[in-house]
């Protein structure tokens, strides 16, 4: 089975037409993209095209389109998005909680529907218990997972529906459901995302691949193997820096550190695990491996972990994950296009090649 | 201010139906129906037509049996440039800050051209198999709560807090802002006859959307509303043809076989929607309620068949009347859709366009 590479899609109004952008720029965008004032809350259909044409030219299979109250909704961009590009796909980041399973399953498969089938998803169970009170959720940790598990479960049941659906859970009860509108292809590829032990759980008895953010294969092994033993696939989450020499990628690792070395825009994320993680870690632990860079995680979030060297050397280390058993990674990088142009022309034939 | 028309638009797969009796409802619900699947191509012919035909906006219609209609309203809006969209959603099916995050980022990429029909659901049944177990009244209450957590994110001055029987928000924030050149929220169409439904319309609604009925049976209605600063939009079908023994022709050729009827009626006597039952009786018992108002096809095409049937000058006349008594929209179907559509657009628009102007004309002279 050959790796599938995912991208970030970038915020709103985050792609610069001209070009002209450097790293430290796109990052600091994407940083403030949580202030009211930012130009991400709005949806930026040309920006948003300009980067798919590039990630389809640089053979990515899918943007992910996260979830937050800072952003619009990522159904309604991957419909829109769809129209404009014919070949990328889209995985729709999802909290279980903020719909009925059945207007899930019918908003699904109507985006399948009017994009030729280009479409999973990315069920999140949630990290801020502030923002999930917004969004009238109050539920705990624990019980979001449970809840999911019965979301998910009711889902499934409508993709393999022989049928009506019933199913009678502590969440979620539904009778004599059915939907006319199909789902285009067979059923929607589910990644489940998170650190705890209820996440792995729940991609074990509901997803389809597992997803987390890149830590050393030394650590991430038994982990991977759990999960590639139970059929599921496993996908990483993590940064790119790429330059021709390392001393190149060093300095331009450093242009992305904050100039207030206290800065945090994580402080909301009180209930995930995967962020407590990232709140834990010592700096004498940045570098897991010689190509792996935990260094923005304590300001900006385990997501923000980065595979940093030349071309040969990230190479390298995806085949790596490859030789253990990771099958799919979501990427990003500073600036989004220059980034994934230069990783189809320099890194991904090197993959392809071995 | 000249009226507005709106057309319903047609499920997937209609639009190439020649016939009427093809896209009855109870037709629509079949496993085998076309209109489970979006119908992109027959759905950018329509649209463009509509704005030809000189249509303000097209009503997706929501149920179990098509596409959702947030996502048809995005599709279809990437094609067309002035055409607007009124989303028909039900409320229960998901937390108000989401319907509201999903409606301004489709008010983002379409330019603001989004509206919202907000029904109440009409099928106990149809209720349940998403997870709604509210009987009637309690679904309407449940309304009245939701609108007003979504009105308090429109007027998007702080965080929302709202603690209710049925919704419950603590430091809301949505971060995409409705986007409109005009407005800083969607317009919101409350349909239904029952005395919740009139309620919720005169609380939170910018308009009360209805059935059709004769100018004298809702003068006190629409007054209602417009006296409180809603306004009032009627649902009705069209069939204009250049005489009235032609147009009463095609009525006739409408009337579809025996069995769609025996099922379209126990949709229509099962159901616990007001709306529903006042239609099926009037269709019943009185047929035409008035020269050009029809009620004889209800029980093959459901509730919303009341049908205005006469030549151009009769149906523009007919439109003018609504106007005097304060009606200011409406949404009109016919058979088949495209057609009908074109012909009020060609032969019954013009004449209500220029009976406007003049009256117009005629205010100036008199201020002069």
């Amino acid at each position: 089975m050959t790796l599938k590479f995912h991208w970030m899609l970038p915020k709103g109004n985050e792609v610069a037409l001209d070009g002209r952008q450097t790293p430290r720029e796109a990052a600091r965008y994407r940083i403030e993209s949580m202030q009211s004032t930012s130009a991400a809350v709005r949806p930026d259909i040309v920006g948003w095209t300009h980067f798919a044409r590039h990630a389809e030219a640089a053979g990515i299979d899918s943007v992910l389109i996260s979830f937050s109250r800072y952003e619009p909704d990522p159904f309604v961009v991957a419909c829109a998005l769809g129209q404009a590009v014919d070949k990328l796909k889209f995985i729709i980041a999802y909290r279980s909680g903020l719909m009925q399973p059945t207007t899930f399953v019918q908003q699904m498969n109507t985006v399948s529907a009017l994009v030729q089938g280009r479409v999973s998803f990315n069920i999140v169970a949630g990290s801020s218990s502030e923002e999930q009170r917004g969004y009238g959720d109050y539920l705990s940790h624990d019980e979001r997972y449970a809840r999911a598990e019965e979301f998910l479960a009711v889902c499934n049941a409508f993709w393999r529906a022989n049928g009506d659906v019933d199913y009678e859970g502590k969440y979620y009860r539904v009778e004599q459901a059915k939907l006319a509108t199909p789902f285009i292809g067979t059923a929607p590829a589910i990644y489940v995302s998170g650190h705890s032990e209820q996440s792995e759980q729940l991609a074990h008895s509901q997803g389809s691949c597992w997803l987390r953010v890149a830590e050393s294969p030394a650590k991430l092994k038994p982990i991977v193997a759990r999960t590639r033993e139970r059929g599921l696939g496993v996908c990483l989450r993590c940064c790119l820096l790429c330059r021709p020499t390392r001393a190149e990628a060093l300095k331009a690792v450093e242009s992305l550190l904050p100039e207030d070395t206290h800065e945090n825009t994580t402080t909301l994320k009180d209930d995930s695990q995967m962020y407590r993680e990232g709140h834990e870690l010592k700096s004498d632990s940045y570098w897991p491996e010689p190509w792996l860079w935990t260094g923005l995680v304590p300001h900006y979030g385990p997501v923000w972990t980065t595979m940093i060297g030349t071309p040969q050397e990230l190479a390298g280390a995806f085949l790596e994950y490859e030789r253990i058993g990771v099958s799919e990674f979501i990427l990003s990088g500073w600036p989004e296009v220059e980034t994934v142009d230069l990783f189809g022309r320099e890194i991904l034939p090197l993959i392809n090649r071995s | 201010m000249s009226l507005r028309f709106h057309w319903m638009m047609p499920k997937g797969g209609e639009v190439g139906m020649k016939t009427a009796q093809e896209t009855s409802r109870v037709a629509t619900t079949k496993a085998s129906s076309p209109a489970a699947l979006p119908d992109m191509e027959g759905w950018e012919t329509f649209a463009r037509c509509a704005e030809e035909a000189g249509i303000e906006g097209v009503l997706l219609s929501f149920s179990r049996y098509e596409p959702d209609t947030i996502f048809v309203a995005c599709a279809v809006g990437q094609a067309t440039t002035k055409l607007k969209f009124i989303v028909a959603y039900r409320l229960g099916l998901m937390q108000p800050p989401t319907f509201v995050q999903q409606i301004n980022t489709l008010s983002g990429l379409i330019a603001g051209r989004v509206s919202l029909n907000i029904v109440a659901g009409s099928s106990a049944i149809e209720q349940r198999g998403y997870g709604d177990f509210l009987d009637h009244d309690e679904r309407y209450a449940r309304a009245e709560e939701f609108l007003s957590v979504c009105h308090a994110f429109w007027a998007n001055k702080d965080e929302v807090n709202f603690a209710g029987k049925y919704c419950r928000i603590e430091k809301g924030k949505i971060f995409t802002p409705f986007q409109a050149p005009d407005r800083s929220e969607p317009e919101i169409y409350v349909s239904g006859h029952s005395e919740q439904a009139q309620h919720l319309a005169m609380t939170q609604a910018s308009c009360y959307l209805r059935l059709i009925d004769t100018p004298e049976k809702l003068r006190p209605v629409v007054k209602r509303f417009r006296d409180n600063g809603v306004e009032v939009c009627l649902r009705l079908c069209v069939i204009c043809r250049p005489t009235m023994d032609e147009a009463v022709g095609a009525v006739q050729a409408l009337l579809p076989a025996e069995e769609i009827e025996k099922q379209e009626r126990k949709i229509l006597s099962s159901s616990d929607s007001q709306t529903l039952k006042d239609a099926l009786s009037a269709a019943d018992n009185v047929g035409w309620k008035n020269r050009n108002l029809y009620a004889g096809l209800v029980p093959f095409y459901g509730s919303s068949a009341i049908t205005l049937v006469g030549t151009p000058r009769d149906l523009a006349q007919a439109f003018l009347e609504y106007k005097e008594i304060g009606v200011t929209q409406f949404i009109i179907a016919g058979w088949p859709k495209l057609e009908e559509m074109m012909i009020f657009g060609r032969e019954v628009l013009p004449l209500v366009r220029e009976a406007e102007e003049d009256s117009y004309a005629k205010a100036q002279r008199r201020k002069a």
